[in-house]
């Protein structure tokens, strides 16, 4: 029995793999295409007229013209696909809900932000309902220019055929269905289709086409915010602005904007919609062939109209409110009364565990959590109990630790190790992980979605079964180019919060970054110049400059009563700056019981202020109570590291004023090293979210203390 | 017997003056130009040496950093 789910398991693999290579091409095929879909004349005028200056900047003044009232548009169209919006325009917040949702953030800093138009990023446009024509006109009217032709060719390109026939599994069988009846037909021609074609009987020819209609109603129910609305310091804020400015604003971007944001609402507006059903055992050969045939399949699924899967009873407590961000990333989710696949982005500590937990609770069907350690599993399943109804009868852990018994339970929250795990596991285990491939799973949540991608990790999609797949991350970014992938293992981005705006609501602390230059001393510079190998970065990291800047700065900070978490990688480092300074550490080897028993102490011991930890601590260590971060030394230029680290920090704080800092994240960087590259490398992940590091070369009070 | 050698006295923070000494004692000109060593922030080198350190400082340094339009 095992041995025929493997093999089918495989199979799935292939077939995603070659689903793989065939978005490969697309995305490869795509740009060239915009080359040449781009009128010659555009692209030459561009590049003679426009000779890139010395700081690489390009002129396009003879390609685009200007229009009259640009002052009072928000955005430039760049014929390379990158948009520019200006963050002080009056429309703003529309240009911007609008822009997240058809291409990706490239940088946000204060004034001007860029995003970028990509194949995948209007793919995702279009998979939660936005149509090519409306794209290209809500662009045109809020551009200061007009449109370059490649862009339009470009959208036309990509949103044509994505996203109009979607893969719905509703009444536990699978339909083909499309809004558009003359798709259907095209895709019934095709004989590989056919084949997979359920049919009543043999004679049955042209009927089966099943008339349908789709409520455009969300299955998003929230629980409503007793008193006021939490958001309203900021609406009121706009709104004034808004009322300030609106002569200059041309009529027709809010009149568009308006058409745009009815369809967003919870009208319930039916939609004809065609479909035919597909034999359950062919779904893999039709969704390659449909591939082939350049109509990719956006898989949704009917929760609510699933009836062999049994339902959980689980609701969100009464007195869970969401924030309106964590609202609207879930109405990408379940914008038509079904579920999506994708991944949603939030900053670290802005609550995406919230987010996930009621995407469970929507659902209501089976549901597998999968967490990257035994910490944050902890972590989940009580967030579970936190903001839910359910409790330990139906939550289990499946952990090398955990005394669980997972079998035939609801929720059940697990590590992305402890499935992909490919030795030998115990019996009990093994008994599980049987169970858990013969389920059908209602959703899966998945978080640091990132990590997916790795190839050791990408197997936990092929052995379990689930019908919707979530993806949660702060940090879409790995230093490989594998991120693109997560398009087709999981699905297209859905949301993508902006960390400035939430930062600017309160909803996230405040964070001052800096980077504090320590002058390595002679004797170790001398000796970092004469070695060749990996002690290099030893003889910086230990740079007895940098230990008196870190304990000038815990001194510093203990007396405010801050609690502090200071990060190092290395571990000798680790241990011999805890050591001297007589604090805690934890690291990869520390038990788990210490490290609970460390992390409880730190949050409610007053006389722990300080713990010094290792990566261990970098994703889902829940430590609310801390507010200054200071890292001696990282992973190399790793961004994703040095964003998820200042996540620690980032959950707000406490009768906090959103006007002040309430946060300080410090990185001590030895100068004349390879950590100042390093460090350069590290920033432009929070840079391009639009925070700003001040350089600190001397601290103020150092020759003083002692 | 007394010798005479004309030389430059050089003045950088601590560090730079052991990336000389670095320069130094790697030859990385071909030859030593460190005369004498003569305190934290101090050093007296030849003064033929001068254009060439002019020269090649600062691409040595470069090469230290980190190239920023790097994507």
């Amino acid at each position: 029995m095992f041995d025929t789910k493997e093999r089918k398991a495989k199979k799935r693999q292939k077939v995603e793999l070659e689903a793989a290579e065939e978005y490969d091409d697309f995305e490869e095929e795509s740009p060239q295409d915009v080359k040449s879909a781009v009128p010659e004349s555009a692209t030459r005028q561009v590049d003679d007229s426009a000779k890139e200056d010395e700081f690489g900047a390009k002129d396009y003044r003879t390609t685009l013209d200007l229009k009259n009232d640009h002052n009072s548009r928000p955005l430039f169209v760049a014929p390379n696909g990158h948009i520019f919006l200006e963050s002080f325009s009056p429309v703003y917040k529309h240009a911007h809900d609008f822009l997240i949702a058809i291409s990706e953030p490239v940088c946000r800093p204060q004034f001007v932000h860029e995003y970028k138009l990509t194949a995948y990023s209007l793919y995702a446009a279009v998979s939660v309902g936005l149509e090519t024509n409306d794209i290209i006109e809500y662009l045109r009217r809020l551009c200061k220019t007009s449109l370059p032709n490649g862009i339009e060719e470009f959208i036309k390109l990509c949103t044509l055929s994505y996203g109009k026939v979607k893969l719905v599994l509703k009444h536990n069988k699978y339909y083909v269905e499309s809004m558009h009846p003359e798709v259907i037909q095209q895709l019934l021609k095709d004989p590989v289709i056919q084949e997979c074609r359920f049919r009543l009987s043999a004679e049955e020819s042209e009927g089966g086409i099943v008339e349908g209609q789709v409520s455009n109603k969300s299955a998003l129910q929230l629980n409503k915010p007793a008193n006021g609305n939490p958001d309203q310091p900021g609406t009121s804020a706009d709104g004034t602005t808004d009322g300030a400015e609106q002569p200059t604003v041309p009529s027709d971007i809010f009149d568009y904007y308006d058409k745009m944001d009815r369809e967003d609402e919870d009208e319930t507006e039916d939609l004809k919609t065609v479909s035919f059903e597909v034999k359950a055992e062919h779904i893999e050969t039709m969704q390659k062939r449909c591939i082939e045939l350049e109509f990719p399949l956006l898989a949704e699924y009917d929760f609510k109209n699933d009836t062999i899967n049994p339902d959980i009873n689980i609701d969100l407590k009464p007195s869970t409110v969401l924030r309106p961000y964590q609202e609207k990333s879930l109405r990408k989710m379940f914008g038509n009364g079904r579920a999506r696949s994708g991944v949603i982005v939030l900053p670290c500590g802005a609550g995406k565990t919230l987010v996930g937990v009621t995407a469970a609770c929507t659902v209501r069907k089976r549901c597998l959590v999968l967490a990257t350690s035994g910490v944050s599993v902890e972590q989940w399943r009580s967030q579970f109990k936190m903001w839910s109804t359910a409790d330990d009868s139906i939550i289990c852990r499946f952990t090398s630790d955990a005394k669980d018994k997972p079998i035939g339970c609801s929720i059940c929250i697990s590590t992305y190790s402890m499935l992909a795990h490919s030795m030998k596991r115990s019996w009990e285990a093994e008994r599980v992980m049987e169970w858990m491939q013969s389920q059908e799973w209602g959703i899966m949540l998945l978080d640091e979605v990132q990590t997916i991608p790795a190839k050791m990790f990408r197997r936990v999609l092929t052995i379990v079964n689930a019908h919707t797949k979530l993806g949660l991350t702060a940090t879409l970014v790995r230093e490989d180019d594998k991120i693109a992938d997560l398009n087709f293992l999981i699905g297209p981005k859905l949301y993508e919060a902006n960390w400035m705006e939430l930062q600017n609501k309160g909803y996230i602390a405040r964070v001052q970054c800096a980077e504090v230059w320590c002058p390595m001393n002679p004797e170790f510079y001398r000796e970092y110049l004469n070695t060749k190998s990996m002690k290099k970065l030893l003889l910086a990291v230990n740079n007895p400059n940098k230990f008196r800047n870190c304990q000038f700065l815990i001194k510093y900070h203990e007396r405010r009563n801050d609690k502090i978490i200071v990060f190092s990688d290395n571990v000798f480092a680790l241990k011999s700056y805890a050591i001297k300074l007589n604090k805690p550490y934890l690291y990869g080897p520390t038990s788990q019981g210490e490290r609970m028993q460390v992390l409880q102490n730190f949050v409610h011991n007053p006389k722990v202020n300080t713990i010094f930890v290792s990566k261990v601590a970098d994703t889902s260590f829940d430590l609310p109570e801390a507010n200054v971060l200071i890292q001696i030394s990282a992973h190399g230029g790793s961004r994703r590291q040095e964003a998820q680290r200042m996540g620690r920090i980032l959950r707000a704080k406490k009768g906090a004023i959103a006007e002040e800092y309430n946060a300080f994240f410090y990185t001590l960087v030895s100068q004349d090293t390879l950590e100042v590259h390093y460090s350069l490398k590290r920033q432009r992940f929070l840079v391009n979210q639009g925070y700003s590091y001040k350089v600190i070369t001397k601290l103020a009070g150092m020759e003083t203390v002692n | 017997m007394v010798n005479v050698t004309k030389g430059i006295l050089v003045e950088c923070d601590p560090a730079m003056k052991q990336f000389l000494l670095h320069l130094d004692d790697t030859e990385a000109f071909g030859r030593k130009f460190v005369i004498q060593d003569l305190g934290e922030n101090c050093l007296f080198i030849s003064s033929d040496i001068l254009e060439t350190l002019q020269d090649k400082i600062d691409d040595i340094m470069d090469r230290l950093s980190f190239p920023l339009a790097e994507k």
